[in-house]
């Protein structure tokens, strides 16, 4: 049993990030080298505490057998966060919503280290936890990155190769016509809201996915950047949205609906965007209507696993920006019942109401009905489970799967239908969505 | 206070669970889904509540069997819908359909902020039942009755949307007798 180790440090936040970085780049250096990480945007609303896992020491790869009690097992029989993403696919087995497409991605996939890293923004402490030897290895990376300058990281290196054009699931006129029978659908009651996704497929030999995340994340970042290594596989994961946090028995989450394009000039160099365009946003009664029929079901989602009476609304209709979008959420939040763990009110909920429509079941099936392609890693969630009553957790939407072998990134864009929404609409929308990934080569 | 509340598969039946046990006092609520009604055991509980959800009423067949048993009914829009076309009324696609928004309604001699999910309205009203509110447009948002311990919220009164959504599962038991 290697010796366990704790160590703490004030350091700033760009020498964490930096810490990251190095260790993204490693990643493709062979089994068990590099890390997995998440980072975050300090002072959003929707920021989560970064992390670093270093060291693969144990892991837990969700086949269609795997239950939630593998996935508890798994989280907290061993000490130590455990870090890695559950697929939207998995929420289909949970919710029992039946599929012929095949799974050509593990449903889900987690993993325990020899060392993480987490950084508290209030306080600017690093803390580097695990076996000794493991835990010295980062200590000793971060005290020299603290003596080179962090505003000098390396500017990162661009994938080789020429990258294909993208292939849709769901070109445009298709998409259009499976919005136009989500509709027709919508006004026969049954279903109130759908979210409807486009795969976009690309074929580049070259590709880094290394440096396509680190290049996204200093150009364009938002509060939840995953990189994860799933076998040949490497998840780029820039989410804006949380799913579930827990702290402490205490419940949050966040679902975005409503978004607005921002044009060049349309925000500060600060990120400060003109009022009247969140008012745009705010003012609208179709983008009203989308978040708070997700936010009535994000209540009865959580309400299964929180106390009575502690589930509670707040920050209706907020705004942020992220990326060149602005992004209507609101805050729901509730108490765990002191008999439930966070995997109970995760699994329970999963998949993210936002990123199905409601009703969540019949929305679901109709999904799989119209959607070509599988949604897989999109739509799932990247989470971090620290402990039965303490974890956090992204919609995982703004995510692409990068698949060394077969040389193509698969990533996914989609829009919430509502009875107003406009087919044409919904297509641009989706397509903003996807635009960080389709305009890779400006970065 | 025994209540049945059963699940049409929908995303709002934990909202109202949640709204019952926070406003009947002592009363214990048995979550069943739909597909397993036909087998449920509806005699033990004094009051049954039939959730939201989609599809049409008549989708909903396996309610014949609890409605003919008597009331206290209490149904949220599917579930008003049901009780409706049981004694024989009729439904109707709504044009323009509402899914997520609030309005007021004028409700016992007040202005009453309610929200409202719905694709389908009453065109016909059952026999035996009575309209009780309709919104400013003249959409039926509640009707029941008295003797036979039914009611229906076409509105949905477990929606944080809803600024009382107590007011209305305490109007409930007044009229079901339950109070």
């Amino acid at each position: 049993m290697p010796t366990p180790s704790t160590f703490s440090t004030c350091l700033d936040r760009r020498v964490f990030d930096a810490l990251a970085a190095e260790l993204v780049r490693e990643s493709d250096g062979g089994f068990g080298r590099g890390a997995d990480v998440l980072l975050s945007v300090p002072g959003h609303p929707a920021a989560t505490t970064p992390f670093i896992g270093a060291g693969v020491t144990g892991e837990l790869v969700f086949s269609a057998r795997t239950t939630p009690d593998e996935v508890k097992d798994f989280c907290f029989g061993s000490p130590g966060p455990a870090f890695g993403f559950v697929s939207y696919d998995y929420g289909m087995l949970l919710r029992g919503i039946a599929s012929a497409k095949p799974l050509d991605f593990p449903l889900g996939h987690l993993k325990k280290y020899a060392a993480t890293a987490q950084y508290d923004d209030a306080t600017g402490i690093v803390t580097v936890a695990g076996e000794e030897r493991a835990v010295d290895g980062l200590r000793q990376r971060l005290a020299r990155l603290e003596q080179e300058h962090p505003a000098a990281i390396a500017a990162d290196r661009r994938s080789r190769g020429t990258r294909g054009g993208a292939e849709l699931s769901l070109p445009r006129e298709a998409y259009e016509a499976r919005v136009r029978e989500t509709l027709a659908l919508i006004r026969a009651g049954d279903v109130y809201q759908l979210n409807l996704s486009t795969r976009f497929r690309v074929r580049w030999p070259g590709l880094d996915p290394a440096g396509l995340f680190l290049r996204l994340w200093q150009t364009r970042p938002a509060p939840f950047y995953a990189w994860f290594a799933s076998g040949a596989l490497r998840v780029v994961s820039t989410a804006p949205e949380r799913f579930l946090r827990v702290r402490g028995g205490e419940v949050l989450s966040q679902p975005i609906k409503g978004t607005l394009r921002l044009e060049d000039g349309e925000y500060g160099p600060d990120g400060t965007v003109d009022p009247a365009l969140m008012a745009r946003l705010t003012g609208s009664a179709k983008e009203d209507s989308e978040l708070s029929m997700i936010v009535d079901l994000i209540r009865n989602d959580i309400s299964a696993n929180c106390e009575v009476g502690s589930v509670a609304v707040s920050a209706h209709k907020s705004v942020f920006r992220v990326d060149r979008l602005l992004q209507m959420y609101s805050d729901v939040t509730g108490r765990l019942r002191q008999d439930r763990d966070c995997l109970d009110l995760f699994l329970d909920a999963f998949p993210g109401g936002s990123v199905t429509g409601c009703p969540k079941a019949s929305a679901m099936a109709i999904i799989e009905a119209l959607e070509p392609h599988s949604r897989g890693m999109y739509c799932g969630s990247m989470l971090v489970v620290r402990g039965e009553r303490d974890m956090d957790s992204s919609v995982a939407i703004r995510t692409a799967v990068c698949d060394a072998r077969a040389a193509t990134m698969d990533f996914w864009a989609g829009s919430g239908i509502v009875v107003d929404s406009d087919p044409a609409s919904e297509y641009q929308e989706t397509v903003a969505k996807a635009e960080k990934f389709l305009t890779l080569e400006e970065l | 206070m025994r209540i049945l509340l059963v699940d049409n598969a929908d995303s709002f039946t934990r909202n109202l669970e949640h709204l019952l046990l926070a406003t009947v006092p002592g009363s214990v609520v048995r979550v069943v889904p739909y597909a397993r009604l036909a087998e449920a055991d509806t005699v033990d509980a004094q009051l049954v509540v039939i959730s939201p959800g989609p599809g049409r009423p008549e989708d909903y067949p396996a309610y014949d069997r609890v409605l003919a048993a008597g009331g206290p009914v209490l149904g949220v829009c599917l579930g008003m819908q049901i009780i409706n076309r049981w004694r024989g009324g009729r439904t109707a696609p709504l044009p323009g359909c509402v899914h997520g928004r609030a309005e007021a309604i004028d409700w016992a001699g007040e202005r009453q902020c309610v929200a409202r999910y719905h694709s389908l309205h009453v065109t016909e009203v059952g026999r035996g039942l009575t309209v009780l509110a309709r919104n400013d447009t003249g959409v039926i948002m509640a009707l029941g009755s008295r003797a036979d311990r039914l009611l229906g919220y076409q509105f949905h009164p477990e929606s944080f949307m809803t600024f009382d959504g107590g007011t209305f599962i305490a109007h409930a038991l007044d009229f079901l007798d339950l109070s």
